[in-house]
Parts: structure tokens; C-alpha cells; sequence
């Protein structure tokens, strides 16, 4: 027999020599160091953000009894008085007060636009819960201190429309965009299968959505709820312009006409008045409003790294658990059951309230009798009449809250742009400079555009390596959590906690106020944007592209920069204008770092302060009564030039969205 | 499955018939040696030995989740890109293994080139889809890209469609010219084995009938390996047949004797349709 022959051993020696060749190895290589050390700053960023919360704020406790802090009822800067309890306190009512407004407007919304409304109407009410995440807050204050204020002591007739509610209202509408588009998702990653199974046995919609889906994207609809809540605490702006002011506690605790305190609120209107003591004790206060962040993401985070793993297939023995739960809570939906299974714990809160409002006042209980006799029958009625009709009953329900959303949006919108108009159109209002809280406001503008370009020169190439890097190179080691981790927490830090920090470690060193310390302030918060949008961007690039690209011979960072960045750009530019338009809107970032509200034309180096449109709005709200037609035209010009990157953001998106093929 | 075996048998049952004589050509160019791959705790494939023929076409055949896709895609180290997948034992590639700890991994690829089960052409042009794979590996010379074009194009009988089209969007062409705007593609780099993972699975009738005889032809220059759902293709196109089930290698032989004389009554089985 003939043996087969081999190729020649010529041929087989160089195929011996490119097989073995070290080839492109070691580019690869340190290309992966390098976008694993974009990737880790923001991870880097948290801890020093942490670090220097504790040594500033730590400081403070050496020299101030933390029983004091925590459990005095008096702040009083100028006394040397810091008991911090009733701002703490008065954070977390606000915050809740929030919640009540939104997880129902928001869990009835995201239904809304994941399971029931047609095509276009689901378009519209994304598109404008989108622009609401877009709406500046310092406009949504201006809104509060201006309209709402108005509206409150007029239907409630209190004589200061700057309280709890109005704080709660506002923070409860801007805590929606995050409540919605988490709890869309959540909801739209039910896979349609179980929906499908549902029906075939005959259910109804609404069945299908009540007892199939909803249990399932549970863990999702918490998170929402969480992360709704942690926007609640740290949102800055808002709540400095519209709660009242006063150190007091609501009295009784349910007077939502109370003014009230929040930690936020006393950062922005204490820090650049104090001195000494006082400053540390602004820093103790930041602290304990950058742990409450942290807990409350770290736990949304979890509860969605979960839901993750729920769908894909693959049970560990960790998910099985998380299974089991699932099926039990199912069957507590049979509320009856559930009610019999938990008879102790629901009467004592039942014992709980009751003993709450004796002790407040006789109003409220008359509120609550109604509430509760109306719910009782509601239930009543709701557990005996036929599928059909219920869900008729729950599809108005979430349809009006819906439209509740819109309406909101249009009164706030259609408010800006009656304030504004007159002032808009007045001659000279775009083209010449500002004198204060007259003239234009040109260079204001100007100095809004320098803010945001500069930001983007710093926080886009670090922000799309580390994308890059997340997507492509990452795999599922200890590592990759704690940068994961650190990436969602910086995405979590209140804003203001980042103009403190801008505050210390930019300016002070600087000695002034300067466009770069802005900047740089305002990229570390909106890297986390980008590197999320990007690393979405890129996943969202089919698989087979990489593989088609690698089966060529090519290294893989040929694949990624030839092949995968291109395919996403567009997706990753919608990111990166996104990121712009969140920049130009934010305020507590440069409060302490870049912003000043009157000065000479436009900064002629990177190390001058800067005039920016957020703040002079804050400044003439604040500061100017009689200014309120240059507050208008302010807001308006700031709201135009956020939704204008917002559209150009969507724009793209959609042109792109039709374009592709694949 | 040692394929001297095979070729020995086919001497002895063809005896005297000269044309059916082993040729000195018939060389091993793929081997695959103790062969075991694990996805997380999941074992895809057990104790794969093969050897596959040079010039040859050789289909893979068995029912979904038989682990086809899995081996075929360990043979240009593709499975490098599924994380937690694990590989034991060895394949040879001209008698040198690639799962070897030195091995570049990019050389491999391009002596091995891959075709997919969708047409993957990039999202760009026509002629960009062809030159990406020269490029990448240094050709900038213009002449030689074109003349590279123009090449791969017509061996995969597109030419005469494209031509006058070259700077359009490849994501334009329909399915089947996508397909051979990938074969094309691949040809580009000159590779020794092509490795086609159900090229035609989402091919209309028509596209796949241009697809397979292009194969037909392309076996002139090159090993190919075909994994297919579809039994009559691969009695059509193969030389040789494999035929797998969960995992393992059942039967591998010659593609007439698979189908007409199986030895393994699971080979039979699914070959007469009984189950699939």
C-alpha cells in the first residue's frame, strides 16, 4: 500500500516557523493593559471619592461627638451647632414622598409602554420620558419655585408654597425616567414564551401581565424602585431651590406644607458660607449621603445582576433558589393567602398607622377612613366581577397614569416656554453679554458650550476605552465586579458629592474657580454614561461580525477597531451627546468648581472661572425677585439647548435604527 | 477514526478497479487527537480521533446539539471566543497541533479559513468585505488588492454579479450572494482548509444549489469540511461523511458506504430518518 504523503518538509518548516511565530501577541497584550487602565478609573475614582469623604469628614468627628451629630435636633452653623437628625430625616421623607408619587406613575408607565400601547404611542411616551431625564434640574426648581409654589398655596391655601410637597412632587417626576426605563426593561425581558403559555390556557391580558409578568420582572421593578429612590436622595438642585429651608421637622410629621431640610439641600446653601467647623461638618453631612447612595445602589444592583441570570437558561443552584421564590410569590398573589400567611405582620402596621395618625391630628384620619373604606370596596368588588372588566378597571388605571406623564411633561414644558418667550424674542437677548441679572446672555451661553466640550475632550476617550474594554476583553473574574461596581456606584454619586470633591482636589489647590476644574468635574460624572452606552453599543454588534473577522486572520483588536467600533459608532456618538446634554444641564458639579454668576466676558485660559447657564439660573431665581423675566428667558435658552442635543442624540438613532440590516 | 483504515478498506472492495486506487495525493492535512471540549460543566465533545483528508471534502452530519458546530469550530480555534469553553487533546494541522501553548492562533486562522451558518458580510463595501482580510494581514499594494478582488470573486462565481458594484454596500446583495461574498472573502487569504459551518442552512433552494457547486469546484484548490443538517447535501457534496451523536463520533467513513452500507444501527437509524 502507498503511505500518504506528507507536503514537503520545505513547506512544513515554514508553516512550523508562522504557526509558532509570536506574531501580534505582545501588541495585544499591552492594547489590553492599556484600555484595563481606562477602564479601572472610575473604579479608582469611587475609592478616592470615598477616601476623601472619610478624611475630610472623619476629621469633623474627632472633634464633634458623633451621638451629637447624629441624634442632635439643632443646626446652627454660626453656633457651632451641628445635630444632624431632622436634615436626615427630612432627606428620607423627601425621598419617600418621591416614591409615593412615582413607583405608581412609573410601574403603571412601564407597563404601559412594555406590554399594552401601540407602536406609536409607545415611541411617544418613551421619547418623553426620555426628555424628562433630559430637563435640567435646576429648570424643574425654577418650575417649583414659580408655577407649582403658585399652584400649591392657591388649591391648599398655605401661605409659602415652598414645602415638602412641592420638593416631593418634583423629585417624585424626575425619579421617573429612572423607575421606567429599569422596569421597562426588566419587564420586556420576560421572555414571550411564558406570555404565550399564559394566554393558551386562557388568560386574559391583564391575568397575563398580573400574575405571569410582573411576578417575574419583580427583582427588576425593585431595583427601579431603589434606584428611583437613590436619584430621590442625592438630587441636588431641586430640592435647595423648592423645599423651604428651615432645619425644622415636619409638625405634625404628616404636614407635607412643612418646610423642610434635606442633605443635599444644606451642602449647596451652607457650604459657601461656612467656615471652619461648619465646612467639616458640610463634609460629615456628605458623607452620610454618599453611604445612603451607596447602600441603595449596591443594593439595585444586585437585584439586577439577578434578573440577568433568571432568563438565560443556565440554572445554577443559586438561581434555582431565586426560582423557587419566584413560584412562592406566585402564589402569594392569591392575595387571600397571603393575607392569612402574614395576619400578624399586616395588623401590627396596620396597629402601626393607626397609632401614627391618632397622633398627629384628626384630618388625615378622616383622609385615611375614606382611603381605606374606598380601597376595601374597590377590592370587593374588583375580586368578584369577571376577568374582562378587571381588566378594563386596570388598563384605565395605567392609561391615565400614563397620560398623567404626558401632561406633566406638557404643563412643565408649556410653562418654560410662556416664562420664556417674551424674553427669548426681546432684541439683543441672544447676541449681547450679560450685566448681571440684565442684558444678555450670550457669553453665558458660550461659556455653557465651553463647559460641555471641554468635559467631552476629557470624559470621552476614557470613558470609550473603558467600553471598549468592558465589552470586548472583560470576562467574569472578582476584578471585572469591583470594576463593574465602582462603574455603577460613580453612576450613582449625587452630584453634588462631586462638586465637593471637584471642590477639594481642583480648586483648592488652584486657589480660584476655573473652567478646567468644571470640566474635569463634570466628566468624572458623566464617564459612567459613556462607558455604559458604549459597552452596550458594542454588545448590541452581532456576535458573527467578530467571528467573520476573526476567521480571516485577523488579531482581535483588528476585529474590534476595523470591524466592531465602526459598526457601533453611531450608537456610541447617541451616547456621547447624551452624556453632552446631561453636562450642560448639571449644576452642583460646577457650584464650587467652575461657576461664577457675574464676570468679564468669557475666561481667556482653562484657569478662570466660567460663566454657565444652570447656574446664572440658579443665581437669578435665588438671589433676583425682581429678575424673573431674565430667569424665564435663562431657563428657556437652557432648556433649548438640552432637548437640542437630546433630539440630535434621537435623530441619529433613528436614522441609524432604519439603516441597519443586520 | 483512522482513515488508512478506510482508504485500505476501499482497495480491497474496489480491487482492480484503478480508478478508485488510493492516490499519492491522499494525504492527512487535519487530525484530530483525543479530542474534548467542555462548555462550563457540560462535555460537547468526547474523545474525538479523526483524520481528515487533503482535497477532500468531508461532511459532518448529526441531529442538533450532536456537537457538529463544536467541532468544526475547534478546528480553527474559533471556540477560543465562547467563554468557559475548555479543550483537551489535540488537533493536528499537518501534523503540528494547534492547540499547542505556543501556537498563534492568528496563524492558524488564516490557513484555516471559516464560513458561518448566516452570511456575515461586513457593513460595508463589497469590495472592503474582500480586502479586509488581506489588509489586516499587511497587503496595502492597491494593484495587488484589486487583482485580489477580482480573484476571489470569481472563484466564487460573483463576479459577473458585482462587478459593476463593487463600491456598494455589501449588506445590498441577497442571501445567497452574501454567503458567496463570504466564501469570496475567505478565499482572499489563500487559506488550505475551509471550514463551512451549514452554509446554506438559511439559503433559499436556488442560492444553495450555486453554493454547492461551488464546493464542488473549490475542492480543486482546498480541503473543505461541511457540517449539514441537510443528509441529501451532504451525499451530494462529501467525499467522506462523519456522522455524530451527542458528542461522540459514531461512524466515519465514506460517503457512499455511510449511506448506502452504516454500520452503526444509530448511523442507519438516522440516515432512514427514524429520528432527527
Amino acid at each position: 500500500m502507498e503511505t500518504p504523503v506528507l507536503i514537503d518538509a520545505e513547506e512544513l518548516k515554514a508553516l512550523e516557523v508562522a504557526l509558532y511565530s509570536k506574531g501580534v501577541q505582545t501588541k495585544e497584550k499591552s492594547i489590553k493593559t492599556i484600555l484595563f487602565i481606562f477602564a479601572s478609573i472610575a473604579t479608582v475614582i469611587v475609592f478616592l471619592i470615598i477616601i476623601f469623604l472619610f478624611t475630610l469628614g472623619g476629621d469633623f468627628f474627632t472633634k464633634y461627638s458623633i451621638t451629637d451629630f447624629f441624634f442632635g435636633t439643632s443646626w446652627r452653623g454660626q453656633d457651632n451647632r451641628f445635630g444632624a437628625l431632622f436634615i436626615i430625616i427630612g432627606t428620607l421623607l423627601v425621598a419617600l414622598g418621591a416614591l409615593v408619587i412615582a413607583i405608581p406613575l412609573g410601574i403603571a408607565t412601564a407597563i404601559f409602554i412594555a406590554e399594552i400601547a401601540p407602536k406609536k404611542l409607545k415611541n411617544i411616551l418613551k421619547g418623553a420620558v426620555e426628555i424628562l431625564a433630559g430637563i435640567p434640574s435646576v429648570v424643574f426648581g425654577y418650575f417649583g419655585r414659580t408655577v407649582l409654589k403658585e399652584w400649591i398655596e392657591f388649591s391648599f391655601d398655605v401661605s409659602i408654597g415652598l414645602c415638602w410637597l412641592n420638593a416631593s412632587l418634583l423629585l417624585g417626576i424626575m425619579a421617573l425616567p429612572t423607575i421606567v426605563s429599569v422596569c421597562e426593561d426588566s419587564i420586556s425581558a420576560v421572555p414571550n414564551h411564558f406570555r404565550e403559555a399564559s394566554y393558551a390556557m386562557g388568560a386574559t391580558r391583564w391575568q397575563t401581565i398580573r400574575n405571569v409578568v410582573l411576578p417575574a420582572s419583580m427583582s427588576g421593578i425593585t431595583a427601579a424602585i431603589i434606584l428611583g429612590m437613590g436619584r430621590a436622595i442625592g438630587e441636588t438642585m431641586t430640592v435647595a431651590m423648592v423645599s423651604g429651608g428651615n432645619v425644622v421637622l415636619p409638625n405634625p410629621i404628616t404636614d407635607v406644607f412643612s418646610g423642610i431640610r434635606t442633605i443635599t439641600g444644606t451642602i449647596v446653601l451652607e457650604l459657601k458660607e461656612a467656615v471652619g467647623l461648619h465646612v467639616e461638618a458640610i463634609f460629615a453631612l456628605a458623607i452620610v449621603l454618599f453611604m445612603m447612595t451607596l447602600i441603595v445602589n449596591t443594593i439595585a444592583n444586585i437585584a439586577l445582576s439577578r434578573i440577568n441570570r433568571k432568563f438565560s437558561g443556565k440554572t445554577k443552584k443559586k438561581d434555582r433558589k431565586l426560582f423557587d421564590n419566584l413560584i412562592k410569590y406566585k402564589n402569594f398573589s392569591n392575595f387571600k393567602d397571603f393575607i392569612r400567611k402574614n395576619k400578624k405582620i399586616i395588623k401590627r402596621i396596620i396597629y402601626f398607622f393607626v397609632i401614627l395618625w391618632l397622633l398627629s391630628n384628626w384630618i388625615p384620619i378622616l383622609y385615611a377612613l375614606i382611603a381605606g373604606v374606598s380601597l376595601f370596596v374597590i377590592i370587593y368588588f374588583v375580586r368578584k366581577i369577571p376577568p374582562k372588566f378587571k381588566q378594563i378597571i386596570a388598563y384605565s388605571f395605567i392609561i391615565a397614569m400614563s397620560f398623567l406623564v404626558l401632561l406633566f411633561l406638557g404643563i412643565l414644558i408649556s410653562n418654560i416656554v410662556m416664562n420664556g418667550l417674551p424674553k427669548l424674542l426681546e432684541p439683543g437677548f441672544l447676541t449681547t453679554n450679560s450685566r448681571a441679572d440684565k442684558g444678555g446672555i450670550l457669553d453665558v451661553l458660550i461659556g455653557t458650550l465651553m463647559l460641555t466640550g471641554g468635559t467631552i475632550l476629557f470624559a470621552v476617550p476614557i470613558g470609550v476605552f473603558a467600553g471598549i474594554y468592558l465589552s470586548e476583553y472583560a470576562g467574569t473574574g472578582k476584578t471585572i465586579k469591583v470594576i463593574r461596581a465602582g462603574i455603577d456606584n460613580l453612576n450613582g454619586t449625587p452630584s453634588i458629592v462631586f462638586g465637593l470633591f471637584g471642590f477639594t482636589f481642583l480648586v483648592v489647590p488652584m486657589g480660584t474657580f476655573s473652567l478646567i476644574a468644571g470640566q474635569i468635574t463634570l466628566a468624572l460624572m458623566i464617564l459612567p454614561t459613556i462607558i455604559r452606552t458604549t459597552e452596550e453599543a458594542l454588545k448590541a454588534i452581532p456576535q458573527t461580525f467578530r467571528e467573520g473577522s476573526l476567521a480571516l486572520g485577523s488579531s482581535k483588536w483588528q476585529s474590534i477597531s476595523k470591524i466592531v467600533v465602526p459598526t457601533a459608532m453611531p450608537a456610541i456618538i447617541t451616547g456621547v451627546i447624551l452624556g453632552m446634554g446631561r453636562a450642560a444641564g448639571e449644576t452642583a458639579p460646577i457650584i464650587f468648581t467652575a461657576a461664577v454668576f457675574v464676570r468679564e466676558g468669557l475666561p481667556k485660559s482653562f484657569f478662570e472661572p466660567v460663566m454657565a447657564l444652570t447656574f446664572h439660573l440658579y443665581v437669578l431665581v435665588l438671589t433676583y425677585p425682581n429678575a424673573q423675566a431674565q430667569a424665564g428667558g435663562t431657563a428657556l435658552v437652557l432648556l433649548l439647548v438640552v432637548l437640542f442635543m437630546y433630539t440630535l442624540a434621537f435623530a441619529i438613532r433613528l436614522y441609524y435604527q432604519r439603516k441597519k440590516k443586520w | 477514526m483512522d482513515v488508512k483504515a478506510i482508504l485500505n478498506e476501499r482497495k480491497e472492495s474496489n480491487e482492480g478497479d484503478k480508478s478508485q486506487k488510493v492516490k499519492s495525493s491522499d494525504s492527512i492535512i487535519l487530525e484530530c487527537r483525543d479530542l474534548n471540549l467542555w462548555y462550563e460543566d457540560t462535555q460537547a465533545l468526547k474523545n474525538i480521533n479523526l483524520e481528515l483528508l487533503k482535497n477532500h471534502v468531508t461532511a459532518i452530519i448529526g441531529p442538533s446539539g450532536c456537537g457538529k458546530s463544536t467541532l468544526i469550530r475547534s478546528f480553527n480555534r474559533m471556540n477560543d471566543v465562547i467563554l468557559g469553553c475548555r479543550t483537551e487533546g489535540g488537533v493536528l494541522f499537518h501534523e503540528k497541533n494547534i492547540y499547542d501553548k505556543k501556537t498563534n492562533v492568528i496563524e492558524v486562522r488564516k490557513k484555516i479559513g471559516m464560513i458561518f451558518q448566516k452570511p456575515n458580510p461586513f457593513p460595508m463595501s463589497i469590495f472592503d468585505n474582500i480586502t479586509y482580510g488581506p489588509e489586516v494581514q499587511g497587503e496595502e499594494d492597491p494593484q495587488k488588492l484589486e487583482e485580489i478582488v477580482e480573484f476571489s470573486l470569481k472563484r466564487a462565481f460573483l463576479w459577473d454579479e458585482v462587478k459593476d458594484r463593487l463600491n456598494d454596500s455589501a449588506l445590498t446583495l441577497s442571501g445567497g450572494q452574501q454567503q458567496r461574498l463570504c466564501i469570496a472573502r475567505a478565499l482572499a487569504i489563500e487559506p488550505e482548509v475551509l471550514l463551512m459551518d451549514e452554509p446554506t442552512a438559511s439559503l433559499d433552494p436556488i442560492a444553495t444549489a450555486k453554493i454547492e457547486e461551488l464546493v464542488f469546484e473549490l475542492k480543486k484548490y482546498m480541503t473543505v469540511i461541511c457540517v449539514t443538517h441537510n443528509m441529501q447535501q451532504a451525499a451530494r457534496i462529501s467525499d467522506f461523511t462523519c456522522f455524530m451523536y451527542l458528542g461522540e463520533l459514531i461512524e466515519y467513513g465514506e460517503t457512499t458506504q455511510i449511506f448506502e452500507r452504516p454500520r452503526k444501527e444509530l448511523t442507519e437509524n438516522y440516515i432512514t430518518g427514524r429520528f432527527g
